[in-house]
This record gives structure tokens, C-alpha cells and sequence, in this order.
């Protein structure tokens, strides 16, 4: 029923028949455990396989184990055989359960963020997971598991494509994979450097050492016994760590960003060009030393990073010095809005006081943040509001003006008294929470006005959610009054980007 | 005590009906006399003498700080009532709440997902409702409380066909 290649547009199509193995291989091992268990440990003994007690029983047990058996593997075959999808006028459509049947539909220029994931044993397969998330901080919108990689990658460039805009023969459903470009990637010395380094580290040491002292204080060595558990939790902490940023690269292609990480699961995640809401720069107080920033995101589909997975996947960078920042910058803000994005950025990163433009805390507010008035500040640049904070633990958080949901201003009776105001952008679920700390009260509540009207303009020119049908076919030759930026703004974006990769930057 | 606004300058502010003190009463009344009541009990039992251990004193201050704190908020209802308005503009709606810890909160109409009326037993006797608007942050904690029931309604359907004309992605 499926032949790949040549599947035609509307056709339904079925994961691969072993994908119900590798996602229920638990449960086929709890059985082939709970009955092979006493047969082993009979053999290693050296005794008979079967107990010579149990001969009465023994096909009555072995009816039992099989009929387990088999309504386990039918129901593996009934789920597979009642799970079909397809790709078909604007939609992905799945359908799953026997029983209860559940049918799903997903609009293709709805996708936010679109995953390939491949844990250890779907790897040994060959086989990889789509993930396909709309704007829903919830469960992903729909999940493919398990299809031969080749194939995944094929729909995923299919799905992709539509979205785009793309206008493809519409007897095929094949869209060529978009070619990519690796911009960067983190050599794994790094990366155990940055475990080395991480706040996590510094929380173990303190720990480590407030045990020794205690346990030295009282002269009982029983706290080196409570300290094996956590001992277990902090490896498996670092380890899931080590294995999520494995081999992390990025890539550009006209697709989205690319990232790949991974060293036992591996996952492909695709970000559409504009799909990302919030970005956050950080930079621990150890990290400082190397010059190493960490890179957050917030994407509407991926929601409020619950657990490591979460925490995985809104990560843009896991760490880089400050050129790596700099270049995911230039994809993610193609058109900063500003003439020196260089030293804006690097104001925001580093910078104190009025560096690089950057409005901070007035000085009569210097009580509420003795160390931090300095740093707290904001910068609207023509494309987004850079948020900068944190004296030791640098951060800088961007919003694109496009994306701004709604904003509150705040302020307190303290914040009153030293005539400060804070301003909240509310962006989508995420890791990332854009708020500007103890702004002067007068600067806040213009920054909000001008804020909403900016947030509005941009709205305005961003037209389509078809990324490349907004530039590839020009019937009219541009419509929108885009305050066209100098086209060295691209070029220095993504300077090693094939012609057509550059989307349009009036949608950022 | 004058306290300085921090909202935008030049903006007419519609309030809601001065009914929703009455609302904001019973939701008062019913959880501070619930709160001081279950805190009177160890003075209850301590005057009645099955219990020994809270000194008479502490048995007292708690309650009494209590009642305190609940009058005092009582006192401020009406205050705060008045401050809750909201101000529609061209391109998205202003909402603005809290005289000590003020919020002033801008919508824009084109980033609205969905609204919500809701009516609780008090607000349907005086003819109220509640107006939440949803847009794809959990952050914008949109509430309009206390609005006269056509008023809901005509902001309700208002507030959707602007959405409508000016519905942008994400």
C-alpha cells in the first residue's frame, strides 16, 4: 500500500508494522521476563528447565503465557494496522485506535516546530519519530512513530514545504529535502566543560563540602551513606546533560533552523523561519571565565519544557562562545534593526550603563538593585526589544516586536516610592520570561505605548504565515510598505546562505 | 494618600459598575468569616478548657490580627473597585486594575484567541459579568470583572469581530 516515491497526494499511508515493537518492547520484555525468569535461574543452577512440581500446571501456565503473548502482539498489530496518516490540502491528518477511535487534523501553515526523534532502540532500526507541534503548549499536535528514517525526513520536507508555500506538482507529494547548511556546532570538550563549569556544580561542591563538615562536627560517618543516593541523582543529572547536548549543531536552511543533538536518542527539531517567540541569552557566574553563553527559546508548540525533554528542546544553544551567539542571532533576527548589531549585542551581553544605547535603572533606584541598576535595562531596536539584566548572571532576553503578545506594567508601593516601573511582555510558554525590572516609571510607560504601536506595525507587515509565499512568487512586486532594510543586512545575516535560503526579513 | 498613576497619558477610562463591590463583599465576607472562624476555634477550646497548650494571649492575637487584616482589606474594597477600568483603542484594549500594586495591561485585539463570559450566582442577581480574554500566552491574565451583563455582551462581540479583523499568527 505504501510505495515510497511515488505517493500520490490524499494517499493514506500507515507507520512502519515494527513500530509497535519498539514503542512497547516494555511490555514484551515484562512477559518474556516474568516467564523466562524462573527457567533461567533454574538452568544456571544446573537443575531440570522445568520444576518436576509443576508438571501438572505446566500447560496450563504455558496456555496462559501464550495467550498473553499473543493478545500483546494483537494488539501491537491492531494498533498498527488502525493507525494511518496523511498529507493532503493543507492538512495532516491522523487516525489511531480500534476501539476508541481518535481522528486528528493539524493545519500545515499552523506548524510551529516540526521534530525527528530517534531513541536508542527505534535508532538500531533505523526507524525515527515525527513530532509536529502547533500552537498548543500542550501534547504535540501529532506524533508518527515510528517511520523508516529516510521517510521521515521525506515528509518532513513535505510538510515543510507546504507550509512554506511551496507550490508542488499536485499529483506528488514529494518536496525535495531543503538543502541545509551547518553554521555551528559544539565540540564535545566544550560541552563537558560547561557541565564542569554549571551552577550545578557549584550546588554539588557547596553540598559536598557542608557534608565533610558536618559529618567531621558530629564524628559520625553516616553522612557519607545518605550521600550515595544523591551521588546517583547528580550523575544521572549530568549524564542526561552530556547525552541531550551531545554533538549539538545548527543548521540553516531555507526550511528553518535546523538543530541536531544527541548521543544515544538522537532528535532532528526544524524551526520555521518567525516561529520563535522569545530568545534568552544567559551566561552563569563560572562560565564567565571561558566567555560561554547558554541560548534559550520559547516556541509556542513546545510549551512550558517539562523535564529534561522540555528543557532540551527550547534549548538553541547549550553553549558557545560569544561569535556562536552572534551568528544564531543573525538567523533568528535576519533584520536586527539597527546599524551595528555587533556592538547592540555585545552592549546587551556585557554592557553597563548607556553602553550600546541601552536605558537602565535610574540611579536614584540603585537601593532596589545595588548590583543590578547598572545592567537592568531595555533597547528597542527596529525589530525587537532587547531586555538586558543580571550583574552576575548575565541575561539577555529578545522579543521580536511581531511577536509581543499583550504587556502589563506593574508597580508596587516600592517601586512607587523610588518612581520605577516594571514592564511584562507576555510571550507563549517557555523557559524564557521577558520582563524589564525597575525601569524609570516615565520610560516604562512610554516604552509600553511606543511598544504596543511597534508590536502593531510589525503585525501589520507580517502578512502571511506561508513563509516562502511571501517572497518566492512575486505577482506584485512587494505591496507592503517594508521600510526595506539594506540588503547588506541579509548578506551579513547569513553569509554563507544560497540565494533563496534568506526568507524576506519583514517577518523576521 | 494620592497615589500617581502609571498608565498611559490621554486615556479615557470606562470603570466597572459600582454593583461589583457588592460582589467583591460576599466573596470577602464568606472567605474571611470562614478563615477567622476556623482560627477562633483554639480560643473556643482553650476558654472552654479541653485545651492546654495555646497561652490564652496567642489564642487571642491570632484571630484578632485576622480580623484585622480582613477589615482592613474590607476598607479598601470599594477603593479598588473603582480603579479596575478599561479603555478600547483602535488596535487593542486597554486594561488597568490595583491602586497599591497597579497593573495596566494592553491587548491587542489581532493577538486575541478566544473570549470568555463567565456569571457566578452574585454577579447574575445584580446583572453582572465577568469578561477573560485568552490569547496565546498563559501570562496575559486578562480579567474584567464586574460589568453591567449588555455591556459584556456588546464588548464581548465587539472585542471578537475586531479580533476577526485583525487576526494575526502567532
Amino acid at each position: 500500500m505504501t510505495q515510497p516515491g511515488t505517493a500520490v497526494d490524499g494517499d493514506w499511508q500507515r507507520v512502519h508494522p515494527a513500530s509497535p515493537f519498539v514503542r512497547g518492547w516494555v511490555a514484551l520484555a515484562a512477559v518474556g521476563y516474568f516467564f523466562g525468569r524462573e527457567t533461567f535461574e533454574r538452568l544456571l543452577q544446573g537443575r531440570d528447565l522445568v520444576d518436576p512440581n509443576l508438571n501438572g500446571r505446566a500447560p496450563w501456565l504455558l496456555a496462559g503465557g501464550g495467550i498473553l503473548l499473543l493478545l500483546t502482539v494483537g494488539g501491537f498489530i491492531l494498533s498498527w494496522y488502525f493507525t494511518r496518516y496523511q498529507v493532503a490540502g493543507g492538512y495532516v491528518r491522523v487516525n489511531t485506535g480500534f476501539l476508541f477511535k481518535q481522528q486528528r487534523q493539524a493545519r500545515l501553515d499552523r506548524v510551529q516546530a516540526i521534530d525527528v526523534v530517534q531513541p536508542l532502540l527505534a535508532r538500531i532500526f533505523g526507524l525515527a519519530e515525527l513530532k509536529f507541534e502547533v500552537a498548543d503548549a500542550g501534547e504535540s499536535a501529532v506524533r508518527l512513530a515510528y517511520l523508516p528514517l529516510g521517510k521521515a525526513k521525506q515528509l518532513r520536507a513535505t510538510i515543510l514545504a507546504r507550509a512554506a508555500g511551496v507550490v508542488t506538482d499536485p499529483e506528488t507529494v514529494e518536496a525535495p529535502e531543503a538543502p541545509e547548511h551547518v553554521v555551528l556546532s559544539v565540540p564535545p570538550g566544550r560541552l563537558i566543560g560547561s557541565l564542569v563549569l554549571s551552577e550545578q556544580t557549584v550546588a554539588v561542591f557547596l553540598g559536598a563540602v557542608a557534608s565533610v563538615v558536618l559529618s567531621v562536627l558530629t564524628g559520625s560517618g553516616a553522612f557519607y551513606l545518605y550521600l550515595i543516593p544523591a551521588v546517583l541523582g547528580i550523575g544521572a543529572a549530568y549524564w542526561s546533560s552530556f547525552n541531550k547536548g551531545y554533538h549539538f549543531t545548527a543548521a540553516i536552511s531555507p526550511d528553518g533552523i535546523r538543530l541536531r543533538y544527541g548521543l544515544l536518542d538522537t532528535q532532528a527539531q526544524t524551526l520555521p523561519p518567525g516561529r520563535i517567540q522569545a530568545l534568552k541569552v544567559s551566561q552563569p557566574p563560572l562560565w564567565r571565565i571561558l566567555g560561554w553563553y547558554r541560548m534559550q527559546v520559547n516556541v509556542a508548540g513546545y510549551g512550558g519544557a517539562a523535564g529534561d525533554d522540555g528543557a532540551a528542546r527550547t534549548t538553541l544553544l547549550p553553549v558557545g562562545p560569544k561569535s556562536d551567539v552572534m551568528r544564531i542571532l543573525s538567523l533568528v533576527l535576519p533584520d536586527p534593526g539597527t546599524d551595528d548589531p555587533e556592538r547592540v549585542f555585545t552592549a546587551g551581553l556585557q554592557g553597563l550603563d548607556a553602553d550600546g544605547g541601552f536605558v537602565t535603572t535610574p540611579r536614584r533606584a540603585r537601593l532596589l538593585a545595588p548590583l543590578g541598576w547598572r545592567r537592568n535595562g531595555f533597547l528597542a531596536t527596529g525589530t525587537a526589544l532587547l531586555i538586558r539584566s543580571g550583574r552576575w548572571w548575565r541575561q539577555l532576553v529578545l522579543v521580536p516586536h511581531q511577536r509581543t503578545q499583550s504587556m502589563a506594567l506593574h508597580q508596587g508601593p516600592l517601586g512607587r516610592r523610588f518612581g520605577v516601573a516594571d514592564l511584562v511582555l507576555h510571550t507563549t510558554a517557555g523557559p524564557v520570561v521577558p520582563r524589564l525590572i525597575q525601569a524609570d516609571a516615565g520610560q516604562a510607560v512610554e516604552l509600553f505605548d511606543q511598544q504596543a504601536a511597534r508590536a502593531r506595525e510589525a503585525r501589520k507587515r507580517q502578512t502571511s504565515e506561508q513563509w516562502l509565499a511571501q517572497v518566492v512568487p512575486p505577482p506584485v512586486p512587494a505591496p507592503t510598505p517594508a521600510p526595506a532594510p539594506p540588503p547588506a543586512v541579509p548578506e551579513q545575516a547569513a553569509p554563507q546562505d544560497p540565494a533563496p535560503t534568506q526568507e524576506d526579513p519583514k517577518h523576521g | 494618600m494620592h497615589t500617581e498613576a502609571i498608565d498611559p497619558p490621554g486615556i479615557q477610562w470606562l470603570r466597572v459598575s459600582p454593583k461589583y463591590v457588592t460582589v467583591r463583599l460576599v466573596e470577602w465576607a464568606i472567605g474571611n468569616l470562614i478563615s477567622i472562624a476556623l482560627l477562633s476555634l483554639p480560643l473556643l477550646f482553650v476558654l472552654v478548657g479541653w485545651w492546654m497548650w495555646p497561652p490564652l494571649w496567642l489564642a487571642i492575637c491570632v484571630p484578632a490580627a485576622m480580623l484585622v487584616l480582613a477589615l482592613w482589606r474590607l476598607v479598601l474594597i470599594p477603593r479598588q473597585v473603582r480603579a479596575i477600568g478599561y479603555a478600547e483603542r483602535d488596535d487593542d484594549l486597554l486594561i488597568r486594575s490595583g491602586i497599591f500594586f497597579q497593573r495596566t495591561m494592553v491587548v491587542p485585539y489581532g493577538r486575541m484567541q478566544y473570549v470568555d463570559v463567565a456569571v457566578g450566582p452574585v454577579e447574575r442577581s445584580l446583572g453582572l459579568c465577568t469578561l477573560k480574554l485568552h490569547t496565546a500566552s498563559a501570562g496575559t491574565n486578562a480579567l474584567l470583572p464586574g460589568l453591567p451583563a449588555a455591556e459584556g455582551a456588546r464588548l464581548r462581540e465587539q472585542l471578537s469581530a475586531r479580533g476577526e479583523a485583525r487576526l494575526a499568527g502567532l
